[in-house]
């Protein structure tokens, strides 16, 4: 998806993990822009403007314009980013430099439409195995997201990348036999608590008994 | 009575305290599930907290929904007898743990709507000697603002 979005970037001058916790702190965070058979460049960004871009509804896929002084304009898209574990804020992306007539490989997230018949009428519970897609397209072709009807789907089955439809100018890359989504029978947990504990069996010269 | 769940064989039977510095670098995002309960510092996580929680969770979802343990306790803990003198060894096996680092997704929950899944975390959370934080799908996606 192309957005109308620009972002301001700045060539990182200084390098190391130091210089990365300095720009954080400062609401920064460092990228690494490559792609597009150029040299990569590693660059310094604004963290909040990549969080808004990421959650936004196009998310990683949305095409922006990176801006970078003594640099030409560049489309480019989010390719990898890390969060922190804990925190869950922004550290780092990867920009991906795109041609805008090249062909991309992306992921596209799914989007379950209806109610499964097996979870409505027979209780089961919806199960998804793939909650994003692979496809190949032209950037300016990227969709939002695909959406999947599951309300066909009966308790046991199964839908497969192949039963996904797409656009006729869109080509799946995932395998046509991974299962995406299905409805399994509701099982029921075992609620009474475990408290006894048997000892493992030791392997090799460990000791037996004291 | 049950058993819950610890190592079908080790290849040893007691391990040394060790460190718990830094946070999780493996296991900490949502790879399974909508919603999920998230450790914020380090701890020994017990087999029978573990349960606890567990049971906790089910008890609170009634029927429905699907759950995922993302913790095993695989460390033997000892403990000597009470009224012994130090020294004379290591003490005996008495449980298992799992060594949790902040960031660590502990549970994950899938097909139910996101007040259950937060109110069974929320039991689930009083039952383990840890800080947590209850997130969903789209608190990872672009990270907190």
């Amino acid at each position: 998806m192309i957005s109308d979005i620009t972002v301001k970037a700045k060539i990182r001058t200084q390098t190391g993990s130091a210089d990365s916790r300095r720009l954080r702190k400062a609401g920064m965070i460092p990228v690494t822009v490559y792609g597009d058979r150029k040299a990569p460049l590693s660059m310094v960004v604004e963290a909040k403007q990549i969080t808004m871009i990421l959650r936004s509804e196009s998310g990683h896929n949305t095409i922006f314009k990176l801006q970078a002084p003594d640099q030409e304009d560049t489309n480019v898209m989010i390719k990898e980013w890390q969060l922190d574990p804990v925190t869950g804020k922004l550290v780092h992306a990867d920009f991906f430099r795109i041609s805008l007539t090249e062909k991309q490989r992306v992921s596209v997230p799914l989007e379950f439409a209806g109610e499964a018949r097996g979870v409505k009428i027979d209780k089961g519970i919806l199960e998804h195995s793939l909650r994003e897609i692979e496809i190949e397209c032209l950037p300016t072709e990227i969709p939002e997201h695909i959406t999947v009807d599951i309300s066909g789907l009966g308790l046991g089955e199964h839908i497969y990348a192949k039963d996904i439809k797409v656009a006729a100018n869109i080509r799946v890359v995932t395998p046509p036999e991974q299962a995406v989504v299905a409805v399994l029978a509701p099982r029921v947990q075992e609620e009474t608590i475990a408290t006894e504990v048997a000892e493992p069996e030791v392997i090799k010269k460990g000791k037996q008994e004291e | 009575m049950a058993e819950y769940k610890i190592p079908k064989k080790v290849k040893y039977r007691k391990q040394q305290r060790g460190r718990m510095a830094g946070k999780a670098t493996r296991g900490s995002s949502l790879a399974f599930g909508e919603f999920a309960l998230k450790a914020m510092e380090p701890a020994w996580i017990s087999g029978k907290q573990i349960e606890a929680a567990r049971v906790a969770i089910t008890r609170a979802v009634k029927r429905g929904g699907k759950l995922w343990i993302r913790v095993f306790p695989d460390k033997p803990i000892t403990k000597k007898p009470a009224e012994t003198r130090m020294g004379k060894g290591k003490g005996a096996p008495e449980g298992w743990v799992a060594v949790i680092k902040p960031g660590r997704i502990l549970f994950e929950m899938e097909g139910v709507t996101e007040e259950i899944a937060r109110e069974a975390m929320e039991l689930a959370a009083s039952k383990l000697s840890v800080k947590t934080k209850f997130i969903t799908r789209t608190d990872q996606q672009g990270g907190v603002l």
